[in-house]
């Protein structure tokens, strides 16, 4: 699993992690991430996915072990170079001051000096929000806030997405948008993408899965691999069905 | 936008010129003698000045600590930077120290309010950045102390200064003056410029730490140095005329209402509405009960509380 | 002679009386260390040139006050004529109240001060900004600090206001008789021995206490202030204190508002009701007592004289 390749972005080897001494919260954890994957990170709540994704954007830095970002260790980089190669959108988005939806989108371009591919009004467009762009964002819905920040990192343009939990407040309508979105890119562009959540319907659309468990990956593999009865009753610790039909459909009792 | 600052800056040249030349007493610009020549440059210009560098000063601390604690409701006094410098002000008052001839006041403001950051600062503190909560918390548990220790020692002392140390915390302009404008005006600049260079790591900081990160900054130093800025402007603010309530909260707000919350326009706007405001009430403050004059501070408060009130039922000003 | 307090500040032989008197202080005056040399003996002398030049041809014409103990003296010295500005407090005299104001004792107004264009101004210790003074320096502006704080360094501080205002006569005229009335109610001793308590205002209370002029009136009829705790000069008073201490008379300042009397009875109602069982009270020892000694001023002595007379 860890052989890489020149196609490789991200690398852990044996990365350990924990606050202070305290409880470990990523245990010896080993993965390689290819160039144009759209990977889903699935687990319960607290097994480990988010501090995955932030150590793997220098947020958090590693006890024990190494993280490439490029072949480079991901903290090597000045800060201005890595966002220009990485972006993440954490699960939480409390914002208390009233920008417009502009405002944030536009905050997308900060790593840059020249203007990008895209243009603010064209991020608003593919997250459908450009009539409230002058709205200001405290008084959007949760989703609509969700949104805006997507834009903000379309705008951004690295070429690895690090999206935790993106499709927490969003309806199915654009949850089903913003996967549609992210694999338009990955065919266009190339673009990477990592995302941690919890919903197995989500889960089948991912080409690759890793099933993380009190800060271990207990399983990685196509979606048809993962989403089997005994893995995940072990791994969200519940009694669950799983049946697939012929014409393709997998029905899922919890 | 560019025609919105424009007229900020307009208005705010006409009310300076209308704060120099009407009170209770007008004096027309062109026919002076010579005692209105003396009040002009002697009283009024560098009372104006001292005010102008106040109301920016907090204007733009306002704002930018508003930014980096990430809520609307901060303002530079919650971090106790101001009872810490009113407390060893009061200090100089009572103990009738002169030191540094007329600047020792403003000297011993300027040092409680740099050790009051400190402290704040260091409070605030943890795993190797501040945390906006607890620099918050320490700067509101600090203040309440140094306040308290502030009434102590004004009822147990005899002296005269009291009174004088009254006014001072309430925000006094009257005994503005030049000497005291070279070293503010020198903190104030150099404290407004270092925000305004950093505008764009705020505007990113108040989307949150990670956010932050992934747009390519480093929190923790952008928010130790936007700090930094915060403590000296408001450092010097307080050392020049005492504690201005209300400029440091409202006209952030205001200002974000006119132009926006994008903090490279933010800062100066709220620097230039701040030192505008500050002009008006000093005028009104010497002029309704001529020639007994209120500290400015009272005028901020009276009008800015109930326009505060105002502003929080308008929807877009804050979120719920 | 006119210049005579700036000479012998020149040479550091100062006055040896600290307390009561008055210090001089203009653009040109400063203090000087007590060193000789020939260049400063020159420097003196173009100095007495200069202050004979402009001083002493000008005795001070326009005068400002910045407290109402002052504008008060000036009246009872005569100089009433020569008052141009006082401050929004001053309102005795009668004719006081018509001089043109110049803002509160704290907070004066620079600009105008200025624009009455004084000759002198004179400021209190007790209530005056020192910035205050130094910002009229600054505007060339000459001052005089009054820095008598009781009754025994009244009547020095009028003699040097007097040689500052080139006044002496009045002034000492003025000193000689509040020095007589002191003699002669200092020899009564009318109240020896006695516990005496100031109410200055009933609620919250609020008491006459150490370095007030109440308190050396009390001291010079022989009696003792149980008012004289702690540092304030002004403090606020616990109720159980006064029965701890149980004073033998309980005066209760009117104060200066109009109507004072029955404002104050009626305000002190309640608190008279609080302390019915202490002594005073009940053999009726409370007396209402005019402002007189709320100023060190010429009223001093009214204010002493009215005490005197209830504790025969």
């Amino acid at each position: 699993m860890s052989s890489a390749t020149e196609n490789t972005i991200l690398e852990f080897r044996d990365v350990c992690f924990s606050y202070d001494n305290s409880r470990v919260l990523i245990d010896q954890i080993n993965l390689s991430v290819s160039n144009g994957e759209f990977i889903g990170l699935l687990g319960a709540n607290g097994s480990g996915k988010s501090t995955i994704l932030k150590l793997a954007s220098g947020i958090l830095k590693q006890a024990r072990g190494i993280i490439y970002l490029w072949g480079k260790p991901v903290h090597s980089y000045r800060n201005r170079d890595r966002a220009k190669l990485l972006s993440y959108l954490p699960q939480v988005l409390d914002i208390s001051i009233p920008f417009t939806v502009r405002e944030v989108v536009s905050m997308g371009l900060y790593p840059y000096d020249i203007m990008p591919p895209l243009s603010t009004d064209e991020a608003l467009e593919m997250v459908g929000l450009s009539v409230k762009a002058d709205s200001v964002i405290t008084n959007l819905s949760g989703g609509e806030r969700r949104r805006v920040y997507i834009a903000m990192t379309l705008l951004q343009g690295a070429g690895l997405v690090l999206l935790d939990e993106p499709l927490a407040n969003l309806d199915i309508r654009y949850q089903m948008e913003l996967l549609r979105l992210l694999k338009e890119l990955r065919a266009k562009r190339g673009i990477t993408t990592i995302m941690a959540l919890h919903d197995i319907n989500i889960a089948l659309q991912f080409d690759r899965l890793m099933v993380i468990k009190e800060g271990k990956i207990i399983g990685t593999g196509t979606s048809d691999e993962i989403v089997q009865q005994d893995l995940l009753k072990k791994a969200f610790d519940i009694d669950i069905e799983i049946k697939r039909e012929e014409t393709g459909g997998v029905y899922i009792k919890y | 936008m560019n025609w919105k600052i424009f007229l900020i800056t307009v208005t705010a040249i006409i009310i300076i010129t209308v704060a120099l030349f009407a009170g209770p007493r007008l004096i027309n610009p062109f026919v002076m003698n010579d005692t209105e020549k003396e009040i002009l440059l002697s009283i009024r210009l560098p009372r104006v000045i001292v005010s102008i560098l106040m109301g920016a000063a907090l204007g733009a601390s306002g704002a930018v600590l508003q930014g980096i604690l990430r809520n609307p409701l901060a303002d530079p006094y919650i971090l106790g930077i101001s009872s810490g410098a009113s407390l060893t002000a009061a200090m100089g008052i009572i103990s009738g120290i002169t030191l540094f001839g007329i600047v020792t006041i403003p000297v011993f403001a300027f040092a409680g309010a740099l050790c009051t950051g400190v402290f704040v600062g260091a409070m605030g503190w943890k795993r190797g950045g501040f945390w906006p909560d607890r620099l918050l918390l320490a700067g509101v548990g600090l203040g309440f102390l140094f306040s308290s220790i502030l009434m102590l020692i004004m009822s147990i002392s005899s002296t005269e200064g009291l009174r004088r140390a009254m006014l001072w915390i309430f925000g006094d302009l009257s005994l503005a003056d030049w000497s005291v404008i070279p070293y503010g005006s020198l903190f104030i600049a150099a404290g407004l410029s270092i925000s305004m260079l950093r505008a764009k790591s705020l505007n990113a900081l108040i989307l949150g730490d990670e956010l932050s990160h992934s747009l390519g900054f480093s929190p923790r130093k952008e928010r130790f140095i936007l700090f930094l800025c915060v403590s000296l402007m408001t450092a010097a603010s307080v050392s020049l005329g005492g504690m201005i309530g209300f400029i440091g909260l409202l006209i952030p707000h205001m200002a974000r209402f006119v132009t926006g919350s994008d903090n490279r326009i933010l800062i100066p706007v709220s620097a230039i509405g701040g030192g505008a405001i500050l002009c008006i009430a000093d005028l009104i403050g010497k002029s309704v009960l001529s020639p007994t004059e209120l500290p400015a501070g009272i005028i901020t408060a009276i009008i800015g509380a109930p326009y505060f009130l105002y502003l929080l039922r308008r929807k877009d000003v804050l979120s719920n | 002679m006119k210049a005579g307090v700036f000479i012998l500040d020149f040479y550091g032989k100062k006055e040896q009386d600290s307390k009561g008197a008055g210090y001089i202080n203009s653009m040109h005056g400063g203090r000087y260390p007590m060193k000789r040399s020939i260049i400063q003996v020159l420097v003196c002398f173009i100095f007495i040139l200069l202050i004979a030049d402009t001083a002493s041809a000008k005795s001070p014409e326009r005068i400002i006050s910045l407290a109402p103990s002052i504008t008060e003296i000036l009246f009872a010295a005569g100089l009433g004529d020569k008052i141009v500005g006082v401050t929004t407090f001053c309102d005795h005299p009668e004719e006081a109240k018509q001089k043109p104001k110049i803002g509160g004792m704290s907070n004066p107004s620079l600009e105008e001060v200025v624009l009455l264009k004084p000759d002198i101004v004179i400021m209190t210790t007790d209530g005056n900004p020192k910035e205050f003074e130094q910002k009229l320096h600054s505007l060339g502006i000459r001052t005089y600090v009054f820095e008598s704080l009781t009754i025994p360094e009244l009547p020095q501080g009028l003699k040097k206001m007097g040689e500052a205002l080139e006044e002496d006569e009045r002034f000492n005229s003025l000193a000689t008789k509040i020095d007589e009335t002191l003699n002669a109610v200092r020899s009564q001793g009318s109240a020896s021995g006695k516990k005496i308590l100031f109410i200055v205002w009933p609620e919250p209370l609020i008491v006459a206490g150490r370095q007030t002029a109440v308190d050396d009136a009390i001291g010079l009829l022989g009696g003792i202030n149980i008012g004289a705790i702690g540092q304030g000069r002004y403090p606020k008073y616990s109720i159980e204190e006064i029965f701890h201490r149980s004073p033998d008379i309980i005066f209760i300042g009117k104060g200066m508002v109009e109507e004072g009397d029955k404002n104050m009875r009626e305000l002190s109602k309640g608190l008279l009701e609080r302390i019915a069982h202490v002594s005073a009270v009940k053999k009726g020892k409370v007396f209402f007592v005019g402002d007189g000694l709320y100023r060190l001023g010429p009223r001093v002595v009214d204010g002493i004289q009215e005490l005197a007379g209830y504790l025969k």
